[in-house]
């Protein structure tokens, strides 16, 4: 904004020094006014909380009575818990298969509807209606659908002439039933925004490419995807949170179940504070996942970089 | 009066939040396990503030539940509705399979054998019918074990002590593992999730306390096929649940809340109470309600009230019920050994 000003002034009527300062000091004052608003939102509902959830991974609180310091006590007997031991593992290899194979097939989902097919709009409000429609919704259907009498999946199993299965009540079955529930909600929200880059791809370099006798995938692999990388990032860092924090899922199909094979950490989480009423354990649980959040983005960021530079 | 309706699945949230924003409820209703955490917590009044004693709970409810309304020898809760489980069976599937309709098998030994005569598979080996259901989701296993280790002589705990980390534990919980997948799939539920005994789905199994035979419920037809019948393998025992109100210890207006409580415990009010949740009032003079009164199933769990036993009773059973869940899941799945999850369940239960 600062440029724009300073060029569309005529050469040799400079502003002077003081008024200058004056302006950018207002605009400094308007921009503060402006964010204001989310500042303030920020500082309530996620600064605060994460310091009251810091403080109380160090207490023993549970609703009622004052709660105790007791230093590392509850971080102690997290690594010690096997509930949180499998929730740990299940978020982790929930979040590995679901955060690349949803881009992938988002990535793949966008390329075809940025081709000019007959009936676009309606493939693209069809692939964005799941991130519009409540996972409590989603969650229902999909219990239908996985239903071991009566459901979808069994009835095409027994079509192929193959045996029903326990989608959701068989531990081995069951995390990778939720995965491809998980990998079809998030698949709207992530190909909008490969639409979007791909859209905003330069034709006269992808012109360029193909004058030089570049091949579909050689105009692809250099042209397009340096392109759509500032997406790839954001896509990147919102899917690893949005992962990271599945819950409502789990909530209305499994309640982390059979045994603990759905038991992921925000569900965990939910359980020791209002089911177990621990409230400082779950603060404790809370912080380590904000930790593992943290590296995963790390890695990420890493793994984005080594992209840009190659 | 502002109600603010709540499942027991959303139970704890909304007490430990209504706690953590000072905006504590007046009344309480929760269930028969809850009594003794939130007691422990200072959450519920003592009623004695409000003239219960030992004696005005006893004559004028059923004694079986007075148990799960004390803590440390104080009275928290009042019984409303009490929800009384037994096993029915289907009388026509018995003959079926050859077995005699009017001695259904009690024992655990006795029912596995019967089930397994009773149960239908196609000609892949797939269940088709059950032939005992545990009428439960996965997860939900914990209160079928009480019942069946209290078959087997134990309640869960004694005097504030495990009572299930012993042999008669680690055979309650083989024996329901002997059934996962012998006579029932893991989790087998109906869409509707109601016992499959009532609508022949299975052959027998563990049901609630009242079943509705008009044609809005199950119907004539289905009722009278059904038989009931108390587990009994070294005591007759019958599972017994329940809604119990408190007053809330941050309440501003206790007496109006203790008021609003003796107004739900009229008899047409629990009789309403117990027809909206298919139970039945925990009134001492049960039997004689019109709700007991019109189904069989009612009347054989009001007449065996004295068989009750509970779960819970604890301090911190919130917790370790939890725990519960996915421990017998993880059994029954043949993931971890019956012996090892009773322990750990025992030790965190200390």
């Amino acid at each position: 904004m600062t440029t724009l000003t300073q060029k569309s002034r005529p050469a040799g009527r400079s502003i002077p020094a003081r008024r200058r300062g004056s302006v950018l000091s207002r605009q400094r004052r308007a921009g503060w006014w402006m964010i204001a608003p989310a500042l303030l939102h920020s500082l309530v509902f996620i600064t605060l909380p994460t310091l009251a959830a810091i403080g109380l991974a160090f207490t023993d609180y549970s609703f009622g009575g004052t709660p105790h310091f007791i230093g590392g006590g509850n971080f102690a007997e997290l690594f010690g818990d096997v509930r949180f031991q499998a929730a740990l593992k299940n978020t982790i290899l929930y979040v590995i298969v679901v955060v690349p194979v949803s881009m992938a097939i988002a990535l793949l989902v966008a390329i075809a509807l940025n081709q000019k097919i007959r009936g676009l709009g309606a493939f693209r409000t069809a692939y964005y209606i799941p991130v519009v429609t409540a996972t409590v919704a989603v969650g229902t259907v999909w219990l239908w659908i996985f239903n071991p009498g009566s459901g979808l999946a069994n009835g095409v199993l027994s079509l192929l002439g193959l045996s029903p299965v326990g989608w959701l009540t068989d531990p081995g079955l069951a995390l990778p039933s939720l995965m491809v529930v998980g990998i079809w909600q998030g698949l709207g929200s992530k190909m909008i925004i490969y639409l979007a880059a791909l859209q905003g791809v330069s034709p006269q370099l992808v012109e360029a490419a193909n004058l030089d006798g570049a091949g579909r995938w050689q105009v692809f692999r250099n042209v397009t995807w340096p392109a759509i990388a500032p997406a790839q990032f954001f896509v990147l860092i919102t899917s690893i949170v949005g992962t990271f924090q599945v819950f409502d899922l789990v909530y209305v199909t499994t309640k982390g179940g059979p045994g603990l094979a759905t038991n992921v950490l925000v569900f965990d989480v939910y359980n020791n504070a209002f089911q177990s009423l621990r409230l400082g354990y779950a603060s404790a649980e809370t912080v380590i996942m904000m930790i593992l959040i943290g590296a995963f983005i790390l890695i990420g960021r890493r793994l984005q970089g080594a992209n840009a530079r190659d | 009066m502002q109600p603010d309706l709540a499942t027991y699945a959303t139970l704890n949230e909304k007490i430990s939040t209504s706690i953590a924003s000072g905006s504590g409820y007046d009344v309480l209703v929760t269930g028969v396990g809850w009594v003794q955490p939130f007691a422990a917590k200072n959450v519920f009044e003592d009623l004695a503030n409000h003239g219960v004693t030992k004696k005005t709970l006893g004559d004028k409810t059923t004694p079986a539940i007075t148990p799960a309304t004390t803590y440390n020898g104080k009275i928290y809760a009042w019984p409303l509705t009490a929800d009384a489980r037994a096993i029915a069976y289907r009388k026509s599937a018995f003959v079926k399979a050859g077995l005699d309709p009017d001695k259904p098998p009690t024992t655990l030994a006795g029912i596995k054998e019967a089930a397994e005569k009773l149960t239908i598979r196609d000609s892949k080996g797939n269940i088709t019918r059950p032939g005992f259901d545990f009428n439960t989701s996965p997860g939900n296993y914990r209160q079928a074990f009480v019942q069946l280790l209290g078959a087997e002589g134990k309640d869960l705990y004694v005097d504030n002590k495990p009572n299930f980390d012993n042999a008669a534990g680690v055979k309650t919980l083989d024996w329901m593992k002997s059934m996962i997948g012998n006579v029932q799939k893991f989790g087998q539920q109906n869409a509707a999730q109601k016992p499959m005994t009532y609508t022949g789905e299975s052959a027998m199994g563990f049901v609630g306390g009242s079943i509705d035979c008009s044609s809005a419920g199950v119907g004539k037809a289905n009722c009278d096929d059904l038989g009931y019948f108390l587990l009994d393998d070294k005591r007759p025992v019958e599972y017994l649940g329940g809604n119990l109100a408190s007053v809330g210890s941050t309440s501003k207006d206790k007496d109006a809340a203790w008021a609003f409580i003796k107004s739900m415990s009229t008899d047409k009010a629990l009789e309403a109470q117990a027809k909206l949740n298919n139970q039945i009032p925990a009134t001492s003079n049960a039997a004689d309600s019109e709700i007991v009164k019109s189904n069989d199933l009612s009347k054989f769990v009001a007449k065996n009230l004295d068989k009750a036993l509970f779960e819970g009773g604890i301090p911190n059973w919130l917790e370790v019920r939890n725990n519960f869940n996915s421990s017998v899941d993880d059994v029954l799945l043949g993931k971890r050994d019956a012996k090892a999850v009773l322990d750990e369940l025992a030790q965190q239960s200390r």
